[in-house]
């Protein structure tokens, strides 16, 4: 492993890497040594082409770039020389002869590096005074993006990104010298399922998103690390919130999960949690088919005496347990711990299924389902087959993707002695359901979910549900207080229910809300 | 039409000869044999041992060591490796080329072949400047000519050795000149240059160990291989020896090419060979190797034409491409010709280059106009810092130094401009 000196600072750094991925790799770039760039991007080939990340390199004459200089044992690097800043200042100097300096419309102000940069290592005046390039704006080239070609300072993040992670290559540099343009080929559209990537690594204002444009200025926002709950993979995410509302999920940087990316229908996926269809109330469905909004403490006291009189007369046997594949490991094993409580062994999580590619996108469209399998929650067909066949004369059910599986047969749900139901959204199960409680979305509670492989990562509240919601595991601990069982007196909180489950559940040890911190941890035993 | 140069010596000796174009006309005066003994009689490393001890320099511009070149290609490698000669001839002021393609194109097919054993090479690339239609057909002529007659081909001259040579045409940019831009472009991929690492004898063309040399370059080698280093060394200066075709042009009475050594004076080559500026005019100032280098004032005339005396005027002998100016031109307008060309041709990837060259054709055209400032002088000077040296490739350097120049040799047209917000050279000619 060569040893390399950056400002008067030896470090151990990989074989075969380039000076700005080694410090990359260390975790300093931009975090204790600054080397400011633009057309470089971790997961990206490299360019070379922006010029902003020179450095001084004993040994040679000229700077050299830092993006592209390979490290050598022995070599030693400066940072913060004046030649080098004096590099810095004429590159943030050109780049800023045609920009369009309008920052004040600009959506991307607060979280622009043309703007950060131009303030950390430019000048503070123009010397230009011809007119600037005239280029198309708020131009539309493809259904997420509008492009700004005024504001492009020509880093080429986008092409790359393009070219070599959707592999679409719908975008390309038209024209030559300072005639360059970022434009789509003729007849093509932006149009892939991650092309909203290309406004995050849009160093500028040139690439902005459809949906975030203008919504809120950036500086509002609180970036909450989360994980996006559309699909098995986990993407580790952002969420931008301002006043308890959720504007955008931005892909978070975790190399053992989405890299840097995010699939568009992920990205979107947190219009989920506005929704109108939100459940916002408790509800119970009386006989006549009335149905009415009731406090959370009404429900949770007649869901109770339903599930006694039904046991009392049926056993424990007549009932099933089916878990949502989008509730939290502790949610589940909330869940788990009440039904053995209660006796009932039929248990299972539907788990709804979609496209998927060699990417990001899994064909498990929800957070957990790896997670429901390890705590015991597994094929919904045996349930299934028993609601369709009788025999099963209740169900305490979570979340609506029993739907999808169940088809048209959701009527004989409607048919049970006792429907339970917990859930985010409204659903066709609401009208089979005798008492429904609202439930608390992903962003909205603290907790874990497992992603396909096997990874275990933290989701904490973003935001407080503006309704009366709780997590799953909350409702369920009252629910087996109300039942009188055994280990349910306690106030829910999910950071001591962690704590258990990774004591008592081998497949989560060590794997508590704590312990994995921001960007997750493998299961002990892989994949569930 | 020019057809032959004025001054000639070994290269183009036989230009004259109509019959030296054809394969027949070739081997009747000796061609093929220098390709025959080295590849019959000579190991690779011999080859290259030679052309290194002769000092051939690179003959497109950047005067590198030809026989150092060719020793950078890998020796033990599965991939096959691969010449581009670079007939892209795009710097203005440079003709050159051209005439070695029409007038002796089995004369560089035979340094190529001498080359290709040299560095192992089963392919050579012929990339020829777009414009040049001509001379492309005249090049592949030969080329069909040595394929036919088993010169090159899967067996070249019975020796078992392969060497096949692929005319590729440009679709004309200036940048496709650079040794890298016109890799990419011969790829079929917009002519940009690419980054260094990885140098193309470790990826080339397709990704291939490549060498890349200039038309006139391979031209020497057969020379070279006839009759030794030390005759090679008879012509020119100690550090830069050999001849070279120096293109002529401007305000000269005989604009035209001269085969003359290197180190032959510019004052003499401008007033004997070229026979000075018509009309009895003076000479303001001479670019001496193409527009990319710096200019030379008439007082400084009396420099010998190789990269040792050059650069102790602050400029380089390039292409060999000497333009002339006379007496009315006016420095501002070539500036402003100049710092066009530049702005027109930059690739348009590295920051400084793209918008460096467009804001001096900018400022130089508004003084030109008669708006500039003297503070424009200095904004100018201090641009060209920021974009040498700093770039992916030479041309930001191309597009600075000459700028650099007028202003240093000719800074009191810029003032004048300034002082009278007007040009001052009526007679200058027009833009």
């Amino acid at each position: 492993m060569p040893n390399v000196s950056i400002d008067g600072v030896e470090y151990e750094v990989a074989e075969g890497r380039t000076i700005l991925q080694a410090i990359d790799d260390l975790g300093l770039l931009m975090n204790g040594v600054d080397i400011p760039h633009y057309c470089w991007h971790p997961k990206l080939s490299i360019d070379g082409s922006c010029r902003l990340c020179q450095v001084e390199v004993e040994g040679f004459p000229k700077l050299q770039i830092a993006c592209n200089t390979p490290v050598k044992d022995g070599m030693v690097v400066r940072t913060q020389t004046e030649s080098v800043q004096r590099a810095r200042e004429g590159v943030m100097e050109l780049l800023l002869v045609n920009h369009p300096l309008d920052c004040p419309i600009c959506d991307q102000a607060g979280e622009c590096k043309l703007q950060d940069y131009a303030f950390e290592y430019g000048l503070s005046h123009a010397r230009t005074e011809e007119p600037r390039r005239a280029l198309k704006k708020r131009y539309d080239i493809g259904p997420t993006i509008l492009l700004d070609q005024e504001r492009c300072i020509l880093c080429r993040r986008c092409v790359r990104f393009c070219r070599e992670v959707p592999e679409t290559s719908e975008l390309a540099v038209f024209a030559r010298g300072d005639r360059s343009t970022i434009d789509v080929h003729p007849g093509v559209e932006l149009d892939n399922d991650y092309s909203m990537n290309v406004a995050d690594i849009c160093p500028v204002g040139a690439l902005t998103t459809k949906d975030f444009r203008f919504k809120v200025r950036v500086w509002f926002l609180d970036d909450v690390p989360g994980v996006c709950t559309g699909c098995s993979n986990g993407c580790n995410i952002h969420l931008g919130v301002a006043s308890n509302k959720v504007y955008r999920y931005v892909p978070r940087r975790n190399d053992e999960v989405n890299e840097t990316w995010i699939c568009d229908e992920g990205r979107l996926s947190y219009k989920a949690i506005g929704a109108p269809d939100r459940l916002d109330a408790s509800e119970l469905r009386h006989a006549d088919g009335r149905v009415e909004t009731v406090r959370r403490d009404q429900a949770i006291t007649l869901a109770a005496a339903k599930l006694r009189s039904l046991i009392a007369t049926q056993g424990a046997g007549a009932l099933a347990g089916i878990a949502s594949a989008h509730a939290t490991n502790e949610d589940l094993f909330t869940f788990r711990r009440l039904l053995d409580a209660l006796g009932i062994e039929s248990r299972a999580c539907p788990v709804p299924t979609g496209r998927s590619d060699a990417l990001l996108i899994k064909a498990e469209k929800a957070a957990n389902a790896a997670g429901a399998r390890a705590l015991g929650f597994g094929d919904p067909a045996p349930v299934l087959d028993r609601l369709r066949g009788g025999g099963l004369e209740g169900a305490i059910v979570l979340g609506h993707d029993l739907l999808g599986p169940l088809g048209p047969d959701v009527s004989r749900l409607g048919s049970l002695d006792t429907v339970i139901l917990i859930d985010t959204h409204h659903s066709e199960l609401e009208r089979v359901a005798d008492v429904v409680f609202p439930a608390r979305h992903a962003a909205e509670k603290l907790g874990t979910l497992t992603n396909h492989a096997g990874r275990v990562q933290r989701v904490q509240p973003a935001l407080e549900p503006p309704f009366e919601a709780y997590a799953e595991g909350e409702i369920l601990t009252r629910l087996g207080e109300a039942l009188a069982l055994p280990g349910f007196e306690a106030d829910w909180d999910p950071r001591a229910v962690s704590k258990r489950m990774a004591q008592e559940v081998r497949a989560f040890a060590g794997c508590d809300v704590d312990s994995v911190g921001d960007s997750g941890k493998p299961m002990p035993g892989g994949s569930a | 039409m020019l057809t032959v140069p004025y001054v000639t010596s070994y290269l183009s000796e036989h230009f004259g000869d109509d019959a030296f174009r054809t394969l027949e006309g070739y081997r009747a005066r000796g061609g093929y044999q220098a390709a025959k003994k080295a590849l019959t009689e000579m190991s690779p490393e011999d080859v290259v041992e030679l052309v290194k001890t002769a000092g051939l320099q690179g003959r497109g511009g950047a005067g590198f060591s030809t026989g150092l070149k060719w020793s950078f290609m890998p020796k033990e490698t599965d991939k096959p490796k691969y010449l581009a000669c670079n007939a892209d001839e795009s710097e203005p002021g440079s003709f050159k080329d051209r005439i070695l393609l029409e007038r002796g194109p089995h004369q560089m097919l035979e340094g190529i072949l001498i080359a290709a054993w040299a560095t192992g090479a089963e392919k050579t690339f012929v990339y020829v400047r777009g414009e040049y239609a001509y001379p492309a057909r005249c090049l592949q002529q030969a080329i069909d000519e040595a394929e036919a007659a088993g010169i090159l081909g899967a067996n070249v001259m019975g020796t078992g050795f392969r060497h096949d040579v692929v005319l590729m045409r440009g679709a004309g940019a200036y940048i496709c000149g650079e040794e890298t831009g016109l890799l990419e472009s011969l790829e079929g991929k917009k002519g940009q240059p690419r980054k260094k690492p990885p140098f193309p004898a470790q990826y080339g063309a397709f990704g291939m160990p490549t060498t890349v040399n200039n038309v006139e370059t391979f031209c020497h080698v057969p020379h070279i291989l006839t009759r030794g280093a030390d005759w090679f060394r008879g012509f020119g200066t100690e550090k830069s020896p050999g001849t070279t075709i120096f293109g002529v042009s401007g305000h000269v009475v005989r604009p035209g090419l001269y085969e003359l050594p290197l180190g032959t004076r510019l004052d003499e080559i401008v007033f004997e060979h070229a026979g000075g500026v018509p009309d009895g005019r003076k000479v303001k100032g001479v670019i001496p190797g193409g527009m990319s280098m710096p200019v030379l004032p008439a007082s400084m005339l009396d420099v010998p034409m190789a990269n040792e005396s050059l650069r102790e005027r602050k400029t380089m002998l390039g292409t060999g491409g000497i333009m002339v100016m006379d007496e009315t031109t006016c420095m501002v307008r070539a500036a402003c010709v100049i710092t066009y060309f530049f702005r027109d041709e930059s690739c348009g990837q590295c920051t400084q280059c793209r918008e460096g060259t467009g804001w001096m054709n900018r400022i130089v055209e508004r003084i030109e106009r008669g708006a500039g400032t003297h503070e424009d002088l200095e904004v100018l000077l201090d641009v060209c810092g920021k974009m040498e040296g700093q770039t992916i490739c030479a041309f930001a350097d191309a597009a600075a130094w000459p700028v650099q120049g007028l202003l240093r040799h000719f800074r009191e047209d810029f003032e004048e401009h300034v002082r009278r917000q007007k040009c001052p050279f009526p007679d200058s000619f027009e833009l």
